[in-house]
């Protein structure tokens, strides 16, 4: 029901409904005996629209399930409301997806700002906060003060100890140079970083950081060039990512480069090598966890064949090359194995333990070999990635699974 | 204390500045264009420029050559320019000029959305019109592609100033923002005097958004550039093509120095997160000096 | 005559639309009724904004960072000084206001665009400022009231217990912001019939006519401003007050701009027509975002309308009010030919 249609109703005198914030009720709310219902929030407009497909994976990924039996003979209704990436209004939507529509659980919402902001709301409220799209660490940290929250991704500190662990062993002479967005997400590459290198700390020479707000990051490339940097570290999304490589080139600087790996999607890396050149990406160094659909390497793969026949069924075909989309899809296929083993007739509470108790060997989204697990006090979900190089044009993943927990 | 002064760090700093400078011009002009031929400032400007560079990265992807699909993007976009005056901005030309404005606003979501809805949302590569090759000058990095892109600004505004000085369209064109009724009555057509001024801006607008596509666009990255082309053309002077590309090549020099202040020798700058805040501050200065811009002559209100 | 006429009638829909505020929230789900004070919250800022802009004649694209410094005064008092929220109220009002005489200055020297871009300035830097202030403002992660002082916010619990009366909190909001909308509106109306009022129009006229006269020209727009900017504070505060968390992301430049949008589509010099464009401003996003989950679409329906609105009535809604309203005047008590 639209909120037009509320006021017309109300008008006519027709509804007058004053429910006032009740707490969880006896039996759960958002699950009846034929549907269970989850909401979240997205920027479905403005300039992080493009994060969209993590919400649109998803629901493709729960309309595939419906249509095989739902989970337990439920079907699971996945409704994602706009919130622009403003906390504020996410924090609003997410009341009303509580307070109005009366969801079982909170699932998928993306940001770190965003979550933070309903965190303590929805643990005031018991009310599960289910997969978080952030890779900050507090969502798996900080279960003791928030016991109704729960992450999903591997978080942006471990990805960066790695990178930080990898250069103090292959290379400590290296003279290193970060770029990094000038937000939580870059703040915590950061940490990451200097906690790998450890007592090598001191390898890095510069740090320049930049807003999401800029339109390029020629200064900031250039300043690191002219403190000597020989290493780079890309802590940056796509975008800027690719500015990176073409501004290094551009200034005639060829540093080893290590790109973090919320840039470091086949096709992203197809444009950086285009617009700079074969030798600026040869032997970039990243990590990664999911199947990037626009990798050669899973092109027969019967996952991604699968991500695409779910997509071109459910989502209009749209998304194809869009690893977000992916990402939606494995964290919806967790949030179905968590509502399976939430029992016949889940509460908030059992849906919780389930989430608390996973041990997924068969997501198909994920490299092969990484399990989804989680314990009570381990609530990193994904904390399982590979190292990568690029070369010559493609990844070629290297070295065992490493811990991104 | 003191600290050694790196000049070829600060030189690649200006040179850099005066790059990303040029991007901004190119877009300044096309505002500046409108402004000066229909007396609105338009907010979609930046969308426009986006919503072409799409199109020509989709005549791209649909086989036809780089250089056909610029032209083809250019005339697209000088037509498209015209059908929109005649569609939106013609129901309000007599309104004031902040309805104008909204009305421009609203164009800017409309262009957004429509790009989203058409076209994914990932990153999209075009090539660049120059070679992204660096020449060294003096110990200083300089691409092919900034000195073509400072170029076109220049040619660019040389081109508008003639045009405005110079021809009977140019002189039709300011005749109908300073007076229409007294246009009208020397026979000069209003309406599509107005409608060409878009086109124009529309044109120009495009070839800003080729310029801007490299290293790799998506439906937002006209969006920092319409703010620092608003900034820039304000510096300059709103009314004056020499103005926006002067205002908009020192908008992009301040954004670099002010943070890279430490190869002066001064062993301290401003944090980059504080960055346009404090080319905003300088921007401020300025006026203050000089309310019209540096260029800019005594404004002609029109609200 | 005449004017009795339309006093009466003005009277009278004045009287019927309090009426149906004050019973609007038992007619729609508890949650709406947030939305609603939402919505009222965007009365307050551009009601402020028209005195400024519609009024003055100054355009100011910085009303969302004076909304900012509003919201954040108040977060910052609630969470560092353990103030209860809605005392918080007055203060970011005034300190806004002071803020906003500040503001006021360059347009001493600027005007037209130029002015515009001065303020703009001030909004596309406010994102950045808030983050670098980190100590005040809790930099990139804000400020989260329901965690650092649950104690301080008024119906954390769900109701709020007044003069005996028992509210959830939600209608709370809502009384509260229409409440504090209403009184600004009349302080409004009564400082814009007064000679301040009759000073503002003057300068928006013609600023030289204006200083011939003898009007202070500087007194009166810094004064504009800082008015202006007493609403936008109060404006800013009750948005955090309702949201119970503060955060830079909200108060980028767009905020600014959706502000003018909302100006502007209610009519420029009109009081009344803020509501609509008070309504306008809450509404519209969710409607757009209902069209459709195809991308990009609710952007298509939200630009859309804002052009077919603003084709349809040039001079916003209010301007189409006196339209129809004078004309029926006219058309009582005079002949038509």
């Amino acid at each position: 029901m639209g909120k037009r249609s509320y006021i017309a109703a109300g008008l006519l005198g027709a509804l007058a409904i004053v429910s006032g914030a009740s707490a969880a009720s006896a039996d759960a709310p958002g699950v009846t005996s034929k549907e269970i219902l989850i909401g979240g929030t997205i920027p479905l407009t403005g300039p992080a629209s493009a994060y969209a497909s993590v919400a649109k994976g998803a629901a493709a990924y729960f309309k595939y399930v419906n249509a095989h039996g739902g989970v337990n003979k439920r079907k699971i209704k996945y409704v994602y409301r706009n919130d622009e990436y403003d906390p504020v209004k996410t924090f609003d939507r997410t009341r009303e997806l509580v307070q109005q529509d009366r969801v079982f659980a909170i699932f998928n919402t993306l940001g770190t700002e965003t979550n933070l902001a309903i965190r303590g709301y929805l643990n005031q409220v018991k009310v599960p906060q289910l997969f978080v799209a952030s890779g900050a660490s507090t969502w798996g940290r900080d279960y003791k003060k928030y016991p109704w929250t729960i992450g999903y991704q591997p978080s942006y500190v471990a990805e960066a100890t790695i990178y930080g662990r990898y250069i103090a062993k292959t290379a400590p002479k290296s003279r290193i140079g970060v770029l990094y967005q000038d937000d939580d997400y870059g703040k915590d590459l950061l940490v990451g970083l200097e906690r790998g290198l450890g007592k090598k700390k001191g390898l890095i020479v510069s740090k320049q950081g930049y807003a999401v707000t800029d339109d390029n990051v020629r200064s900031q490339i250039a300043r690191l060039k002219a403190k000597r940097a020989n290493t780079l570290m890309i802590f940056a999304t796509p975008k800027f990512a690719i500015q990176s490589y073409s501004s290094a080139r551009q200034l005639g600087w060829r540093p080893k480069v290590y790109v973090n790996a919320v840039s470091s999607a086949a096709n992203i890396m197809t444009i950086a090598t285009l617009s700079s050149s074969k030798r600026q990406t040869e032997g970039s160094i990243s990590v990664v966890f999911l199947k990037d659909p626009t990798d050669p390497r899973w092109k027969r793969d019967k996952a991604v064949a699968l991500f695409r026949s779910i997509l071109k069924k459910y989502n209009g075909g749209k998304g194809l090359r869009d690893v977000y989309n992916v990402y939606g899809m494995s964290s919806a296929f967790t949030m179905v194995d968590a509502l399976k083993h939430a029992g016949k007739n889940p509460t908030r509470e059992s849906v919780m333990k389930a989430a608390t108790h996973l041990n997924e060997r068969n997501n198909p989204f994920v490299l092969p070999g990484i399990a989804v697990r989680t314990t009570p006090t381990n609530r990193f979900p994904l904390a399982q990635a590979k190292l990568e190089r690029y070369h010559n044009g493609r990844w070629v993943s290297f070295g065992p699974l490493v811990s991104v927990r | 204390m003191v600290f050694a002064a790196d000049w070829a760090g600060f030189a690649q700093q200006v040179v850099g500045g005066l790059a990303s400078g040029g991007i901004y011009a190119m877009l300044a002009l096309a505002l500046v264009l409108i402004y000066r031929s229909t007396g609105v400032v338009n907010f979609a400007q930046g969308e426009m420029a986006m919503f072409t560079t799409f199109l020509a990265w989709a005549l791209v992807q649909h086989g036809v050559g780089y250089w056909g699909a610029v032209a083809l993007t250019v005339l697209i976009a000088f037509a498209g320019g015209i059908a929109l005056e005649r569609v939106i901005i013609r129901p309000v030309e007599r309104a004031p000029a902040l309805t104008i404005a909204i009305v421009t606003l609203g164009l800017f979501f409309l262009l957004n959305g429509a790009a989203f809805w058409i076209w994914s949302p990932e990153q999209k590569y075009l090539r660049s019109a120059f070679s992204t090759r660096p020449v060294e000058i003096a110990g200083v990095q300089i691409s092919i592609q900034d000195l073509g892109v400072i170029a076109v600004a220049v040619a660019a505004a040389t081109l508008l100033a003639v045009l405005f000085r110079f021809t009977k369209v140019g002189l039709a064109m300011r005749a109908v923002v300073a007076n229409p009724d007294s246009s009208r009555l020397l026979g000069i057509r209003v309406g599509w005097m107005l409608a060409l001024g878009w086109g124009l801006a529309a044109a120009l607008g495009s070839v800003a958004g080729l310029l801007t596509a490299s290293p790799s666009f998506d439906q937002s990255f006209m969006q920092p550039v319409l703010l620092y082309a608003f900034a820039g053309a304000i510096l300059g002077g709103i009314d004056s093509a020499l103005g926006a590309v002067v205002g908009s090549l020192l908008l992009g020099v301040f954004l670099n120095v002010v943070t890279s202040l430490d190869t002066l020798g001064l062993g301290w700058t401003i944090d980059n997160d504080l960055r346009l805040p404090a080319a905003l501050a300088v921007i401020l200065l300025v006026l203050l000096i000089r309310p019209s811009g540096l260029f800019g002559t005594a404004q002609v209100t029109r609200a | 005559m005449k004017a009795v006429a339309r006093n009466a009638v003005r009277v009278l829909l004045i009287g019927v639309a309090i009426a149906v505020m004050i019973v609007l929230p038992s007619y729609v789900s508890d949650f709406h009724s947030r939305d609603l004070a939402q919505a009222g919250v965007f009365f307050i800022a551009i009601v402020g904004l028209n005195i400024v802009t519609g009024y003055a004649g100054q355009i100011s694209l910085g009303h969302g960072a004076l909304m900012a410094i509003g919201g954040y005064t108040t977060a910052n008092l609630v969470a560092h000084h353990g103030l209860r929220d809605v005392w918080t109220i007055p203060l970011a009002g005034l300190l806004t206001g002071v803020i906003g005489l500040l503001v006021g200055l360059p347009a001493l020297r600027l005007s037209g665009l130029y002015l515009a871009l001065a303020t703009f300035g001030l909004s596309v830097a406010m994102p950045s400022i808030l983050k670098h202030f980190s100590g005040v403002t809790g930099g990139d992660l804000g400020l989260r009231l329901v965690e650092e002082a649950p104690d301080k916010i008024t119906g954390l619990s769900g109701t709020v217990t007044i003069w005996g009366y028992t509210l959830t909190q939600n209608h709370f909001l809502y009384y509260l912001t229409w409440s504090i909308a209403l009184v600004l509106l009349v302080a409004a109306w009564a400082l814009l019939r007064s000679g301040t009022g009759r000073a503002f129009r003057a300068i928006r006229d013609s600023e030289l006519a204006a200083e011939s006269f003898g009007v202070n020209r500087a007194l009166y727009k810094t004064l504009a401003f800082g008015i202006s900017g007493f609403y936008a504070g109060v404006a800013g505060s009750l948005l955090v007050v309702s949201a119970e968390i503060v955060n830079p992301l909200s108060f980028t430049f767009l905020l600014s701009i959706t502000l003018l949008v909302g100006t502007v589509v209610g009519g420029l010099g009109s009081l009344s027509g803020m509501i609509v464009g008070a309504f306008f401003l809450e509404y519209l996003p969710d409607l757009s975002d209902r069209v459709s989950r195809a991308p990009g679409v609710a952007s298509i329906v939200y630009g859309a309308v804002i052009i077919l609105v603003m084709i349809a009535l040039p001079g916003g809604a209010g301007g189409a009010l006196k339209r129809f309203s004078e004309p029926l005047t006219t058309r009582l008590y005079t002949r038509s030919q």
